[in-house]
């Protein structure tokens, strides 16, 4: 297993926010991590990207307990993470955005503004190199978020909400985005709100309500899960969808 | 832009070199002098306020100790002052750690206002220390014993002296921007949560940033030691030395090359004018015109002059572009 979180338990003061979840990921997967609104899909998230420190359980990466290191550590390690709401350099470049990226392998300025450039190939951005950041909007944020993102070179990239906010046409360009990172070999979490984005580019789907994994499978099996319509849509839902 | 920025360079310099020479008499000799020495605390201050976008107003502190070393030095042991520039430099440094490392975990206004706290007390701890000589302060050596004490009756030779560190302080500012580190540190200043995100090291790379502007202020203090041959707590360590950086800086254009020069330039010759003009009145004068271009500014033009100055530029360039775009419509547009 390339990333594997054992029990992990969030507690903010006497409200427990993640109540217990595990999560497997195998190298060269992409798995979804759904919920609705306050399931604790974020704090979970913000957990396995060292962003908070879980007060139980255990994060391992690669065999190595990576619970407690810093947001940093993990970007050293080959965990990559992006925001809900894209936190872009706003008064530097996109180029510079994303050469802060590669510097993480790249010590070297030239080597360094090289790999962005190549990053900004791949990801479509090229072209406004040498644009302010602020001057792009939410799908341009959310993308070069994710361009800055693979220039740290990762193995794992957790994608949170890398869709919410972006119209039809712009998820469609989003998720033609997320199969080629995967398809370059790189393993995908991704946390989505929209269930039926989720559904079509994750192998396996994780569901967490009320900070506990309530399910866990293959989409089809996802859909079809009580549990999960009843999270979801309420009790008197999952009972018609079962009537045959 | 310009297009050759070698001949900018070259031109700048060409003028700070000439400056002098052509402006020759005390009054103007002093007034070059104390520019460039301020440009040096400035753009020493720039380095963690600018850049790295953490706001010290206790600056005071590091120029303060550079300041004192040397005339300790003197009074001590009679030893030239010179031997206090680079011990002035190491206590700064050794401060800049202790202070840092507690006062980093607070960001924006808090770490200001914790800053303006150790600089208070550093200069109230210092006005009731007999061994620096309390509020009266310290003295140089009157006439110079060897060229070692670096006592000169005209202000020239400090003009030239402080040019030169003013020369190596922005080329290795200017090597900085170009590096991972400069890269790293106006990451920290556009977002920490998402430099971290990225692996930059957040804490560690202040804390050098911090370490680095510390010894270029105490530089500065130490300059400002050896041309005055005086100093005590209110003109070393006081707030308004830490207030005068940030403007400077702010002004210009913080986190930028040249923008503390551009600075110095404006405001101290303004300063010293509301000085000769008011006397005594002046430094209170000071605070109301610091207060002033800090209100202007965070209202109007956060960015400073420089920033104002290239918005301007690239409107022109625009402009003109479209102009050229009329004129030769017919080639252009079928290219």
């Amino acid at each position: 297993m390339l990333l594997r979180a054992e029990s992990i338990r969030m507690a903010f003061g006497g409200f427990l926010a993640v109540a217990d979840a595990g999560l497997e990921v195998a190298e060269g997967e992409i798995v979804g991590l759904i919920g609705p609104n306050g399931a604790g899909k974020t704090t979970f998230f913000n957990c396995l990207a060292g962003d908070l420190k879980p007060s139980g359980g255990r994060v391992l990466f690669d065999g190595a307990d990576i619970t407690l290191a810093s947001p940093e550590a993990h970007a050293a390690l080959g965990i990559a993470r992006t925001f809900q709401v894209p936190a872009t350099f706003d008064e530097m470049t996109i180029l510079e955005n994303v050469m802060v990226g590669a510097f993480l392998r790249h010590p070297r300025e030239k080597e360094a503004r090289e790999a962005a450039r190549r990053t900004l190939a791949l990801t479509g951005l090229e072209r406004l190199a040498e644009h302010k950041a602020k001057s792009l909007g939410t799908p341009g944020r959310k993308r070069l978020g994710i361009a800055r993102v693979m220039a740290t070179e990762p193995r794992l990239v957790l994608l949170d909400e890398a869709l919410a906010g972006l119209n039809p046409a712009e998820i469609q360009q989003a998720i033609e985005l997320v199969r080629m990172i995967h398809r370059s070999g790189v393993t995908l979490v991704i946390v989505e709100h929209i269930m039926e984005v989720v559904l079509t580019l994750a192998e396996r789907i994780v569901v967490l309500n009320q900070g506990r994994v309530i399910a866990e499978g293959r989409p089809k099996e996802i859909v079809n899960d009580p549990a999960v319509i009843d999270a979801y849509l309420g009790r008197s839902h999952a009972r018609r969808a079962h009537q045959p | 832009m310009p297009r050759k920025p070698i001949i900018g360079w070259l031109a700048l310099a060409a003028v700070l070199i000439v400056f002098p020479l052509v402006f020759t008499g005390a009054y103007y000799e002093q007034l070059a002098a104390f520019v460039i020495l301020s440009a040096i605390s400035a753009s020493a201050w720039n380095l963690v306020g600018g850049y790295a976008g953490q706001v010290s107003v206790g600056h005071a502190v590091f120029f303060g100790v550079g300041a004192y070393m040397p005339l300790l030095f003197y009074k001590l042991w009679e030893a030239s002052p010179l031997l206090g520039f680079p011990a002035g430099i190491v206590v700064s440094v050794l401060i800049a750690i202790v202070i840092g490392v507690p006062t980093f975990r607070l960001s924006g206004h808090y770490f200001s206002m914790a800053t303006i706290a150790v600089a208070e007390l550093i200069r109230i701890l210092v006005s009731d220390w007999d061994f620096l000589g309390g509020a009266i302060g310290l003295m140089g050596p009157a006439t110079p014993r060897g060229w070692w004490d670096l006592v000169y009756r005209s202000s020239v030779p400090y003009y030239y002296i402080f040019l030169a560190v003013l020369a190596v302080l922005l080329y290795i500012t200017h090597r900085m921007e170009r590096s991972r580190f400069g890269y790293y540190l106006r990451a920290i200043r556009a977002g920490e949560r998402a430099a971290r995100s990225l692996g930059v090291p957040v804490s560690r790379y202040k804390l050098y940033a911090l370490m680095l502007s510390a010894g270029f202020t105490s530089l500065a203090g130490s300059l400002y030691a050896v041309k005055f041959g005086f100093v005590d707590p209110g003109s070393a360590l006081g707030i308004l030395v830490s207030v005068q950086m940030v403007v400077m800086a702010a002004l210009g254009g913080a986190g930028r090359l040249l923008g503390p020069l551009l600075g110095a330039v404006i405001l101290v010759p303004l300063q010293t004018t509301t000085n000769t003009f008011f006397g005594g009145a002046g430094t209170g004068l000071a605070f109301i015109l610091y207060g002033g271009i800090i209100m202007l500014l965070s209202r109007f033009e956060p960015g400073g002059l420089l920033e104002l100055w290239e918005r301007f530029q690239a409107r022109r360039e625009a402009r003109t572009a479209r102009g050229r775009a009329l004129l030769g419509a017919g080639e252009d547009h079928a290219a």
